[in-house]
């Protein structure tokens, strides 16, 4: 089917900012660590796993692999984790854990950011890993014209020895949730670079990961074999893991029966993972969510520049019955953009504008009728959940158009500036990194309605203090002020799920991970096939 | 007409008119392409929405699109951008991928060989259902094979090949098992190619076969009543079969041959979606692809090879008809 | 041309289903029964014109859209709901029935405008011969050879998917097709004794096209037409699959197929009732157009 399904996310992939995951500490000084740590009781070596994943989202990498122009990076960050490995891991519980780098440290009150880079680390071509290398990929991330490049306050980026050396212009409380999922935290070889060439290194990558490249179809299927020597001792377990793009869940479900795939991530489809829980075959594990589902609507145009407008629609839409209907109650509600899988959770903001379809009605009424579009990602549940709430708006007499985009006409829907509502994803682990909350609602983020110098400054000051207390009370003032200015509603708090054949085990497939950027960065290093522990 | 008393087989005696005939047929073949190469750059070109915002993205300066455009060459008028890129066409150069930047022919050789042996697959199987399964009814007009074939045929061409796709999928793949759900090369051996097309290759396949039966068995039966030879032949003592096979059916072959031509744009439009379906890596899942991410210089490339494979295909039936058709060869009025 | 079956005038996407002349056989059924070939897939024909577009009208049909998400998949043989609801909370049957009025809309927008623009342009290019004949068989070439899905595709990417843009991106299918068969139509009537007579008589050519050749090629190019609608209804289905046709929450056969398949597993009635509509709908045109060219042909 032409439509795949894309998870709700899909911004953050082109949008290019993506990071997150938690800052996890008021000092963030991470243990030195060994490789194998949460590797505990250590799986079965050997086997071959396929893992189908979403033609739309995961499934597609159609400007090749490549960290420094690769504008789906954190759609493919189980590709690119599997080929490059990570500087900064992240683990169960949101723990920021040393990968790559065998620690990171905060210095300079928050200004500086260092990372110590594992001595004796090889690319898989033989190449040294070292911190210049490091150093030099992550400037040259930084100055990329891709739209995948991460926008941090960097000053300048230096190696000195065994260490990586980061001055930021202003203290960024994110800094090293911010490499997960970004284009930064993958390294690849420079002597392999040279010698393919740009080109040719985009469709056969290699880096210092658990895995290398055997072959590669662009968007369609990517064959992987074990890197003997990957850093991790007794890492991987898989000797081979193929990632193949299909259609959609119920496509992913009819492979997984027919046992030609024993993973699928990114499940969204509610009848589906109630069908396939039913299947003896199949696990299905629900990840944490850190992204409530939202309805941006743009206060820079008619109708929604009138906050009575705006109102209305808070008023209109029964995210309850949504929430238990189309979703089954799986997910718990939440009126703000911050979600129970990730940090500072708040679910109820004080005065949140609930159903009400008298209010809504009058509202409309005064203002003489409302019109306006919904537009949505080309995802089944994200475009059910968009009839759904066309038809609650009906009721109160709004007249609504539901639209449905791929990613790229999405995008340039934002561009035109000439959208008037869209139901997407916002908050991410720690709402300051990546698809957090400025992405959607400061002002100079071009996927944002709202343009308030106020919301600015509040979202300033929680990414630019250490102090985990004070970040909450700035993230919940700035909940609660959203609110009160009508911006956006908020429904609730959605994540996927990852669908595993009986005896793979792993961190994400069958255990919950911490969502950076709605799905899980699955640790392919430590899944295996039958036997072991779960990581 | 009447020097013919037992139609001859298909020889490939050329005759002046029958030269003559090729010779007019590869003339207007050219007009033909260059008429396909206008329409897909018109069409494309005229696609609104900037492809350099689109690929470039948000965060794009206007330096950079501008740069962009200049390599593109988008500020130039619609003809010139024409005339550059047909120049291009015939020294072979389709341009890259503006989102990968691979070459657009190292794509189009990357799928275009999948799709054809999904295409070769389907068609075999439907005509070596065809061809029994008509022989067999027109043998026996009003028998079991006939009232049974044609009633099949009749549903399967109601039956759309997407919904057959699904249903196909459903019970040999997830319910029974057979055979795969999705299209997979893991070993490279042909057992395995032949195993993962042929969900897919029966979906095209089936209705194709439905077509072509009812086709050649009209065809076939009008021969063996009409035709003078057949009389004759009867006359003669030559048992049926041998009539129906050596004779009616070669004759009827040509004309289903030039339908398989003539469908063959349908045929990859059918194809697109199939491919989508199974998840089969060919040409049409690249041309999705890449129009949905406004890939412009791979759309362009994958519509007009297959437009030209489309023209190259009519003109060869066209010409082997021409040929090979006696009455055509005997000169008789051709039009 | 004239050695070539009628049908390999007609190529393009229409001829995917155009059946061959089945022999005419006199049949041994007296009165109405000898029209059964007829009478039933037209009574199956007029059941569905009338259920899809006369029935909603004055029977108790809720709206195919803007159902309550509380009443989400509701089962089948409920009150109120039939065939129950979808998983938005549409009644089932209503997008059925609603859907096939959709469907067939476009079919017969789609087949109308080839059989009038397409049936022109091939009679004319018949009629003249010689250079005008040539240039428009050529453009029709170029049409047919090109992948008319990428064309339809293309429409609906620029234009944005809608009823409207389905059945002009349909057309660039049928107007070849019917134009290749008006135009062998022609062909065979120039050489007709009443031509010579109306030509050497002085009558006009616009009288001549008009009064002489239509009446002649129209029944050929109606039952063309009526195959030419189920083909329609399939592939509008298709673009469906591919992003464009009718787009929702609009019910068309096609969509509701599409996205019924994304969870067959959970619903499968979702894929199979508007699966079965179309099977059946598509089967009655089949089953009428070949009975009416079987008749074409025995006279």
């Amino acid at each position: 089917m032409r439509h795949r399904v894309k998870p709700v996310v899909l911004l953050c992939a082109v949008a290019g900012t993506v990071a997150l995951a938690a800052c996890g500490a008021k000092t963030n000084s991470s243990s030195t660590s060994s490789g194998s740590s949460t590797a505990a009781k250590g799986g079965k070596q050997g086997g071959s796993l396929t893992v189908v994943l979403n033609s739309g989202y995961d499934g597609a990498w159609p400007a090749g692999l490549d960290p420094v122009t690769n504008t789906n990076g954190a759609a493919n960050q189980s590709l690119m984790n599997s080929i490059y490995g990570q500087l900064i891991e992240l683990h169960e519980g949101g723990k920021l854990v040393p990968g790559l780098a065998s620690a990171f440290k905060f210095s300079n009150g928050g200004k500086t950011f260092t990372l110590t880079i594992r001595p004796g680390v090889k690319f898989s071509d033989g190449t040294p890993f070292t911190a210049q290398v490091v150093a030099d990929h992550i400037n040259k991330v930084l100055k990329s014209p891709c739209t995948c490049r991460p926008t941090w306050p960097v000053k300048t980026v230096k190696a000195s020895g065994d260490d990586v050396v980061i001055d930021f212009a202003a203290v960024y409380a994110p800094a090293a949730a911010s490499f997960i999922d970004s284009n930064a935290n993958w390294v690849p070889s420079p002597t392999a670079f040279k010698k393919l060439g740009e080109r040719k290194f985009r469709v056969m990558p290699v880096g210092a990961g658990p895995f290398t490249v055997v072959s590669d179809k662009l968007s369609s299927q990517i064959v992987l074999k074990r890197n003997p020597t990957y850093f991790k001792k007794g890492r991987p377990f898989l000797d081979q893991l193929t990632f193949k793009s299909i259609g959609g869940d119920e496509a992913a479900y009819q492979a997984l029966q027919a046992g030609q795939a024993q993973a699928y991530e990114n499940l969204s489809t509610p009848s589906l993972i109630d069908q396939m829980k039913k299947d003896p075959k199949l696990q299905v594990t629900q990840q944490l969510s850190t992204s409530p589902y939202n309805i941006q609507l743009n206060t820079n145009a008619p109708p929604f520049n009138n906050p009575k407008a705006r109102e209305a629609i808070y008023y209109a839409t029964d995210s309850e019955a949504i929430r238990s209907k189309l979703f089954q109650n799986r997910y718990p509600s939440t009126q703000g953009f911050t979600a129970p899988g990730g940090l500072f959770f708040s679910a109820d903001v004080p005065g949140y504008r609930t159903y009400d379809l008298a209010k809504a009605k009058a509202l409309v009424k005064e203002l003489g009728g409302l019109k306006t579009q919904l537009g949505t990602i080309n995802v089944l549940v994200a475009k059910q959940t968009t009839q759904a709430l066309a038809s609650q708006w009906a009721q109160a007499g709004i007249k609504t158009d539901i639209k449905s985009y791929d990613l790229g006409p999405l995008i340039q829907a934002f561009q035109s500036k000439k959208w008037t509502a869209m139901l997407q994803t916002a908050g991410s682990y720690d709402p300051a990194a990546g698809v957090g909350v400025a992405f959607r609602y400061a002002s100079q983020s071009p996927f944002s309605g709202v343009h308030d110098k106020k919301l600015d400054a509040m979202l300033g000051q929680a990414a630019g203090t250490l102090d985990q207390g004070q970040r909450k009370t700035l993230y919940d003032q700035a909940a609660k002020y959203m609110n009160d200015k009508a911006y956006s509603p908020f429904l609730f708090a959605f994540a996927p799920a990852s669908a595993a054949a009986k005896g793979v085990t792993g961190p994400g497939l069958t255990t919950a991970l911490t969502a950076v950027v709605v799905t899980p960065s699955i640790l392919y290093d430590e899944v295996s096939m039958g036997g072991g522990g779960s990581a | 007409m009447t020097d013919q008393a037992v139609r001859p087989g298909p020889a490939l005696a050329l005759r002046s008119p029958a030269l003559r005939l090729i010779g007019n047929r590869l003339a207007t073949a050219v007009p033909v392409l260059w008429g396909v190469t206008f329409l897909t750059f018109a069409v494309i070109q005229l696609l609104p929405g900037d492809a350099a915002q689109q690929l470039l993205g948000i965060n794009a300066t206007q330096e950079q699109l501008r740069e962009f455009r200049d390599k593109l060459n988008l500020d130039d008028s619609f003809l010139v951008r024409y005339f550059h890129w047909l120049g291009d066409v015939l020294t072979g150069n389709l341009g890259n991928s503006l989102a990968s930047d691979q070459p657009v022919t190292s794509i189009i050789s990357d799928g275009l060989p999948t799709t054809l042996e999904l295409l070769l697959y389907a068609l075999v199987i439907s005509l070596a259902l065809t061809v029994p399964i008509a022989l067999l009814a027109a043998r026996n007009p009003g028998g079991f094979v006939d009232r049974v074939g044609m009633v099949t045929s009749m549903a399967g061409l109601s039956v759309a090949n997407y919904v057959l796709a699904v249903v196909l999928v459903y019970v040999f793949a997830v319910k029974l098992g057979w055979l795969p759900a999705i299209y997979t090369n893991n070993t490279g051996t042909l057992g395995e190619l032949v195993k993962s097309l042929t969900l897919p290759a029966l979906s095209i396949g089936f209705p194709l076969f439905c077509f072509y039966t009812r086709l050649l068995r009209a065809d076939v039966l009008e021969q063996m009543q009409g035709e003078d030879y057949v009389v004759t032949a009867k006359a003669k003592g030559v048992g049926p079969w041998r009539v129906l096979v050596r004779h009616a059916l070669p004759n009827s072959l040509f004309g289903l041959l030039t339908i398989v031509a003539l469908n063959l744009g349908t045929l990859i439009g059918a194809t697109v979606i199939i491919e989508q379906i199974f998840a089969v890596p060919g040409i049409g899942h690249s041309l999705l692809e890449a129009i949905n991410n406004r890939d412009v210089p791979v759309v362009e490339g994958i519509v007009l090879v297959l437009a030209v494979i489309v023209v190259v295909a009519n003109l060869l039936a066209d010409v082997l008809y021409a040929v090979l058709d006696p009455r055509i060869r005997y000169g008789r009025s051709a039009s | 041309m004239g050695a070539q079956l009628p049908e390999a005038e007609a190529g393009g996407a229409a001829a995917t289903l155009a059946v061959a002349p089945t022999v005419a056989e006199p049949s041994a059924r007296r009165g109405w029964t000898r029209n059964l070939d007829v009478i039933i897939p037209g009574a199956l024909i007029g059941l569905l014109l009338f259920l899809c577009f006369v029935w909603p009208l004055f029977g108790t049909v809720p709206p195919p859209t803007g159902g309550n998400i509380l009443d989400a998949n509701i089962p089948s043989f409920s009150p109120g709901h039939p065939l129950g609801t979808d998983q938005v909370g549409n009644d089932l049957w209503s997008r059925l029935l609603y859907g096939g009025r959709n469907s067939l809309e476009i079919a017969f927008a789609v087949n109308v405008i080839g059989l009038v623009v397409g049936g022109l342009l091939g009679a004319f290019a018949a009629f003249w011969g010689s250079f005008t004949d040539t240039v428009i068989m050529r453009v029709l070439d170029v049409l047919i050879a090109f992948p008319s899905l990428v064309l339809a595709l293309a429409i609906a990417q620029s234009l944005g998917p809608s009823k409207l843009h389905t059945i002009y991106a349909l057309s660039f299918f049928s107007v070849p097709a019917f134009a290749r068969l008006a135009r062998a139509q022609t062909l065979r009537l120039r050489e007709r004794p009443f031509m010579l007579a109306a030509r050497l008589a002085g009558t006009r050519a616009p009288r001549i096209l008009l009064r002489h050749i239509t009446p002649n090629i129209m029944p050929a190019l109606v039952t063309f037409g009526l195959l030419g609608i189920g083909v329609t209804i399939i592939l509008e289905g298709a673009l469906s699959f591919l992003g464009l046709g009718i787009p929702p929450p609009q019910p068309s056969w096609g969509n509701m197929i599409f996205d019924g398949q994304a969870v067959l597993s959970a619903e499968p009635k979702l894929v199979l009732l508007p699966s079965a509509f179309l099977f059946v709908t598509v089967l009655a045109f089949n089953l009428l157009g070949d009975a009416l060219r079987a008749r074409g042909n025995a006279s």
